[in-house]
C-alpha cells in the first residue's frame, strides 16, 4: 500500500515562496517552471505522429489495451483493482469509436503516461542532498562522526579521473549526455556524487520504478528531476514516450545521464552490445536543433564506473549463469535492497584506497568525433568541421530517422570501444584474473559449468602466483601505454603479494562465498563463479598479457565475451 | 539530379565507375597519384583537396593502399560527405575491414562497400550486371544507384556492412582453391563440394566477426564466387592455376598479373579461427599448399578422409 503511494505519489516538499533560478544556476534549476511545457511538448509528438493515420492510431490504442491488461491482470494489486476496468471497457470500444473519440482517447492516455514519467527538482532537495550524501556514508561508515562527518571518507573511497577542465567548460555550451558502464544500483548515486565533487553539472536521469518503493530513495530521485521508467509496462506507446521526454531535454540544454547497457551488466564483462533507444533520442535531439536552427550542441561523455568490489555481485553473476540476464529484467531481491548489505560494502570499501574510480572519458559529437576545448568537432588529424554537416540532405538539414539509427549503431560501437579504453581495472579484477586463467590452465579439456564446479579444490602456489601477477600487471600496464586501457594507482603501485591481499580482504567477508582463501604457502580457489565475475571486466585483455605457456587459457577466457 | 562524384584510384574499378558515372551524366572527378588520359567529361585530378566539393566518393584501390589514402581522403572530407569502397581486401592479423579504416582515418560515417560479381568492364562498358551495396544509409543506396545503375547495373543493398566486405574478401581465396583444384583434375561434383563447404567455412568465421551467414550466401559470396569460376578472368583464378602448374607463391603472384590478397587474408582469417575455436580445414589444407608443405594429392586426400558431419 505505502510503496503505491510513494510511487504514484511521491513526496514533495511544501513551496512556501517559489525559487527563483539565477543565470549561474545549472540548467536544471530551471525545470519545475518547464515542467508542463515539456509534457505538452512531448504529448503533441506523440499524437501528431499518431493522428494522421487512423490505422496506425488504431494499432497503438489496441497495443496499449492489450499489454497494460495483461500486465493488471499478472499483478493483482490495487492498482489492477483500479485501473482494470477502465483498459477492458476501452478495448471493447475502440472499433467504434470515431476520429475524434480515437484521438481524445489517445490525448488522455499519453497525458496520463508523459505525466507519471515527468520528475520534479527542488533546489532545496538538491542543496540538502548535496550535503547530506557524503555524511551519510561516511557516516555508515564511521558511526561516531556522523554529527561532524565531513565528505572525507566518500573522498578516500571515490576518485574521479578524466579532463574536468574540458568538461567544465562544455557545459555552458550545449547538452552534455553522460554514458556510464552500467554495475550496481549504486551507479546513479556515485555518479551524481562525483559530478558533485567534479564541479559538473547535475543531470537528468531515468529511473527504474522499483527504486521508488524505497521512500527515501523515492523522495531524493524524484526531487533531484529523476524522471520515472517502469519497465513492467510493454506498450508501445510508453516507450515512445520515454524516448522522446529524453530527447526533448536533451533539446532544451539539459544535461542528461543514461546507461546504454540497459541494465547493470550481469556477467562484470564491459559491455559492447549497447541497447540503443536512449542513445538514438539524442541524436535525435541534436538533429531537431540542427534543423530549426537552433545552435545548441549535443555531447557525449563516455564514462566508466569502476568498483574494486561491486554490492550485487553474486547475485548478478548468478543470473548471468542461470542465462536468466535478459529475462529477468528487474531484480528486486538483490543486495540493493539489503539496508546490512550496505553497512558491510561501505564499511569493506572505507577501509581501501581508491574502491571506486569514475573516469569521465573524452566527449565526443553524436558522431563519434573528439570534440575540443570550443566545443567544435575535430577530425582524426584536428581539423575542426561542422558536425551539421552529417544530417544534411544535399545541402539542407532534415529529419531522417532511418539515417539517424544508422549514426546511432555507430556511436554505440564507438561508445564500446571507449569504454575498453577507459576501463580503469582494479585489484581485485587483475587478481581475480590470474586466479581463474589458473584454473582454466589446470582443467582442461572443461566446460564453464564444469569449472565452477571446482569449488575449494585448486591450489596453486604462492609464489608462482605472485611471479604470474606481477607479469599480467606489467603487461597491463604495458597495454595503458598504448592507450589500450587503465590500471588503477593499487594495480600499478602495489607488489603481487599487497594486490593479493588486497584483494582477498575486499572479498573476504562480504560476499556470503569465499573467493580464494591463504593455506600457508598456497591459495585455494573458493568460488570460481565470483572470480568470474571479477576477472569477466578483463576478458579483451587477456589474450594481450598472456605469456606463451598461459595462451591457451587466455584464450578461452577471451572467447567468453565473443558473442557479448 | 546531377551529383557531383569524386573517384579515388585510376586502377580498372576507378575507370569504370568514373565512366559509369558519366555516362550517366554526373560531374566526375577522377584522383589519383599520376596523371592518367581520362575520356571527357571525366576530370583528373592529383589534388586530394578536389574530393571536397564531391556529394559522393569512391574509392577504388587495392586494400594495401587504403590506409594511405584513406589519411589523404581525411583532409578533404567531412560529415557531408558519402564514401564507398570497392576493394575486396582486409587489413591485417586483425581483419580490419576497409569501412573500418575510413571510419578511422576521416570523419565520414555515411560508407557502403560495394560487391558482388560486378567486374570493371561491364561497368565502363555499361554491359548488364549486378552488384550488393553493404551500408547502414539507405540513402546511400538511392545515391549509388543514381550514379552507376540505371537500367544496365541491378544494385542491391544489405545492412550488413562487415558481411559483404568479410564475404567479398574471402571469395578472392575461395577463387585461388578453386582454379587449383579445377586444374588439378578435380571433377566438377568435388569442385562444388570444395565451393560450398568453403563458403560455409568462411562464413562461420564471419559471423565471429558480426557478420551474417545470409550475406555469404548472397551476391557478395556465392554469387561473386560463381562468376569467378564461371571465369571473368580474374588474377586470383590465374594465380590458382599457376601454382597447381607448380609454380612457387611469389612467381605465381607475378604471373596472375596483379595484387592477390586471397593467401594473406587466409593466413589471418585461419589465425583468428584458431582464437576463437573453429576448424578451419579447407584453408589450412590450401595454405600448407601454397607454402608447400603438402602435396595437391595429399591436400585432396586429407579433406576427403575427414569426418563427414550434417550440413
Amino acid at each position: 500500500m505505502l510503496k503505491r503511494f510513494l510511487s504514484e505519489r511521491p513526496l514533495r516538499l511544501p513551496h512556501i515562496r517559489p525559487y527563483v533560478p539565477r543565470p549561474s544556476d545549472p540548467s536544471i534549476f530551471w525545470f519545475n517552471s518547464e515542467r508542463d511545457d515539456i509534457v505538452a511538448e512531448v504529448v503533441k509528438r506523440i499524437c501528431a505522429a499518431h493522428e494522421p493515420d487512423r490505422g496506425r492510431l488504431e494499432i497503438a490504442l489496441n497495443d496499449a489495451a492489450f499489454h497494460e491488461i495483461r500486465r493488471l491482470e499478472k499483478q493483482r494489486d490495487e492498482e489492477a483493482r483500479d485501473r482494470l476496468g477502465y483498459w477492458r471497457s476501452m478495448i471493447r470500444r475502440i472499433g467504434k469509436m470515431d476520429d475524434t473519440e480515437q484521438r481524445r482517447v489517445l490525448d488522455t492516455i499519453v497525458t496520463n503516461m508523459t505525466r507519471d514519467v515527468a520528475g520534479n527538482f527542488d533546489p532545496r532537495v538538491y542543496r540538502f542532498a548535496r550535503r547530506a550524501i557524503p555524511r551519510l556514508i561516511g557516516g555508515v561508515m564511521e558511526p561516531r562522526r556522523l554529527a561532524t562527518a565531513a565528505a572525507e571518507p566518500l573522498e578516500r573511497i571515490l576518485k574521479v579521473q578524466g579532463d574536468l577542465e574540458h568538461l567544465r567548460a562544455l557545459q555552458n555550451e550545449g547538452s552534455l549526455v553522460f554514458v556510464p558502464t552500467h554495475s550496481s544500483n549504486l551507479d546513479s548515486i556515485v555518479l551524481s556524487q562525483a559530478l558533485e565533487i567534479s564541479g559538473l553539472p547535475p543531470v537528468v536521469y531515468g529511473a527504474g520504478k522499483n527504486l521508488f518503493t524505497n521512500p527515501i530513495i523515492s523522495f531524493f530521485m524524484h526531487n533531484l528531476g529523476a524522471y520515472r521508467v517502469d519497465r513492467r509496462i510493454r506498450v508501445g506507446l510508453y516507450k515512445d514516450i520515454l524516448k522522446l521526454y529524453s530527447q526533448v531535454m536533451i533539446e532544451r540544454g539539459y544535461h542528461s545521464l543514461f546507461f546504454p547497457g540497459g541494465t547493470r551488466s550481469r556477467s562484470g564483462m564491459i559491455e559492447r552490445r549497447l541497447k540503443l533507444g536512449l542513445l538514438g533520442s539524442a541524436v535525435e535531439a541534436f538533429t531537431t536543433n540542427q534543423v530549426r536552427r537552433v545552435d545548441r550542441p549535443v555531447w557525449f561523455v563516455p564514462t566508466t564506473i569502476n568498483y574494486a568490489l561491486v554490492l550485487e555481485a553474486e547475485t548478478l553473476i548468478k543470473d548471468w549463469l542461470m542465462e536468466e540476464g535478459q529475462a529477468r529484467y528487474i531484480i528486486e531481491d538483490d543486495e540493493f535492497s539489503r539496508i546490512d548489505r550496505w553497512f558491510t560494502f561501505f564499511r569493506k570499501m572505507v577501509g581501501m584506497r581508491s574502491a571506486c574510480t569514475i573516469r569521465f572519458g573524452e566527449p565526443i559529437d553524436p558522431f563519434g568525433n573528439r570534440v575540443g576545448t570550443g566545443g567544435q568537432s575535430l577530425t582524426p588529424t584536428g581539423r575542426a568541421i561542422d558536425p551539421g554537416g552529417y544530417v544534411e540532405h544535399r545541402g539542407v538539414p532534415v529529419v531522417d530517422p532511418v539515417r539517424d539509427a544508422a549514426y546511432t549503431r555507430e556511436l554505440g560501437e564507438v561508445l564500446g570501444k571507449r569504454y575498453e579504453q577507459d576501463t580503469v581495472l582494479m585489484s581485485t579484477q587483475v587478481v581475480a584474473h590470474v586466479l581463474f586463467r589458473d584454473l582454466v590452465q589446470s582443467s582442461p579439456g572443461m566446460d564453464l559449468f564444469a569449472r565452477l564446479r571446482l569449488r575449494g579444490e585448486i591450489g596453486l602456489d604462492l609464489q608462482s602466483l605472485y611471479r604470474e601477477l606481477g607479469e599480467a600487471r606489467d603487461r597491463l600496464v604495458a597495454l595503458e601505454a598504448k592507450g589500450r586501457v587503465r590500471t588503477s594507482e593499487v594495480v600499478k603501485e602495489d607488489s603481487p603479494a599487497e594486490l593479493l591481499e588486497r584483494a582477498l580482504t575486499f572479498w573476504n567477508g562480504y560476499h556470503d562465498s569465499t573467493a580464494a582463501t591463504l593455506e600457508g604457502d598456497r591459495v585455494v580457489l573458493g568460488d570460481p563463479a565470483l572470480l568470474l565475475y571479477y576477472q569477466n571486466r578483463l576478458v579483451p585483455f587477456a589474450e594481450d598479457i598472456a605469456n606463451p605457456e598461459q595462451l591457451r587459457a587466455a584464450c578461452e577466457i577471451a572467447n567468453l565475451g565473443v558473442h557479448r | 539530379m546531377t551529383l557531383r562524384v569524386g573517384v579515388v584510384g585510376a586502377g580498372g574499378f576507378g575507370r569504370g565507375i568514373a565512366l559509369a558515372s558519366a555516362r550517366h551524366g554526373h560531374d566526375v572527378v577522377l584522383w589519383s597519384r599520376r596523371q592518367v588520359e581520362l575520356p571527357d567529361p571525366i576530370r583528373m585530378s592529383t589534388d586530394m583537396t578536389d574530393m571536397r566539393d564531391c556529394d559522393l566518393v569512391f574509392l577504388a584501390v587495392p586494400a594495401r593502399h587504403a590506409v594511405g589514402v584513406a589519411e589523404q581522403l581525411g583532409e578533404a572530407v567531412d560529415g557531408r560527405h558519402s564514401i564507398v569502397h570497392v576493394s575486396r581486401g582486409l587489413i591485417g592479423s586483425e581483419l580490419q575491414t576497409i569501412t573500418q579504416v575510413i571510419r578511422e582515418k576521416t570523419v565520414c560515417r555515411r560508407l557502403g562497400a560495394l560487391a558482388g560479381p560486378l567486374v570493371a568492364d561491364a561497368l565502363a562498358e555499361g554491359r548488364p550486371s549486378g552488384a550488393i551495396l553493404g551500408t547502414g544509409f539507405p540513402e546511400l543506396t538511392s545515391m549509388v544507384r543514381e550514379t552507376l545503375g540505371r537500367g544496365e547495373l541491378r544494385i542491391y543493398h544489405t545492412s550488413d556492412v562487415v558481411g559483404v566486405e568479410l564475404a567479398s574478401a574471402t571469395v578472392g581465396f575461395l577463387t585461388v582453391v578453386l582454379a587449383y583444384a579445377q586444374e588439378v583434375g578435380v571433377e566438377p561434383s568435388t569442385l562444388a563440394v570444395l565451393a560450398t563447404r568453403g563458403m560455409v567455412e568462411v562464413s562461420r568465421i564471419g559471423q565471429t566477426l558480426g557478420a551474417q551467414e545470409s550475406t555469404f550466401m548472397g551476391l557478395a559470396g556465392l554469387g561473386d564466387l560463381i562468376a569467378a569460376v564461371a571465369g571473368d578472368d580474374r588474377p586470383e583464378f590465374r594465380l590458382g592455376r599457376a601454382l597447381a602448374q607448380g609454380v612457387k607463391l611469389t612467381s605465381a603472384v607475378g604471373e596472375a598479373g596483379a595484387y592477390v590478397e586471397g593467401i594473406e587474408v587466409a593466413r589471418h582469417l585461419m589465425e583468428h579461427a584458431r582464437r576463437v575455436g573453429l576448424p578451419t580445414p579447407i584453408s589450412s589444407t590450401f595454405v600448407a599448399v601454397t607454402e608447400g608443405s603438402m602435396s595437391s594429392e595429399d591436400a585432396i586426400e586429407a579433406l576427403m578422409e575427414r569426418r563427414v558431419g550434417q550440413e
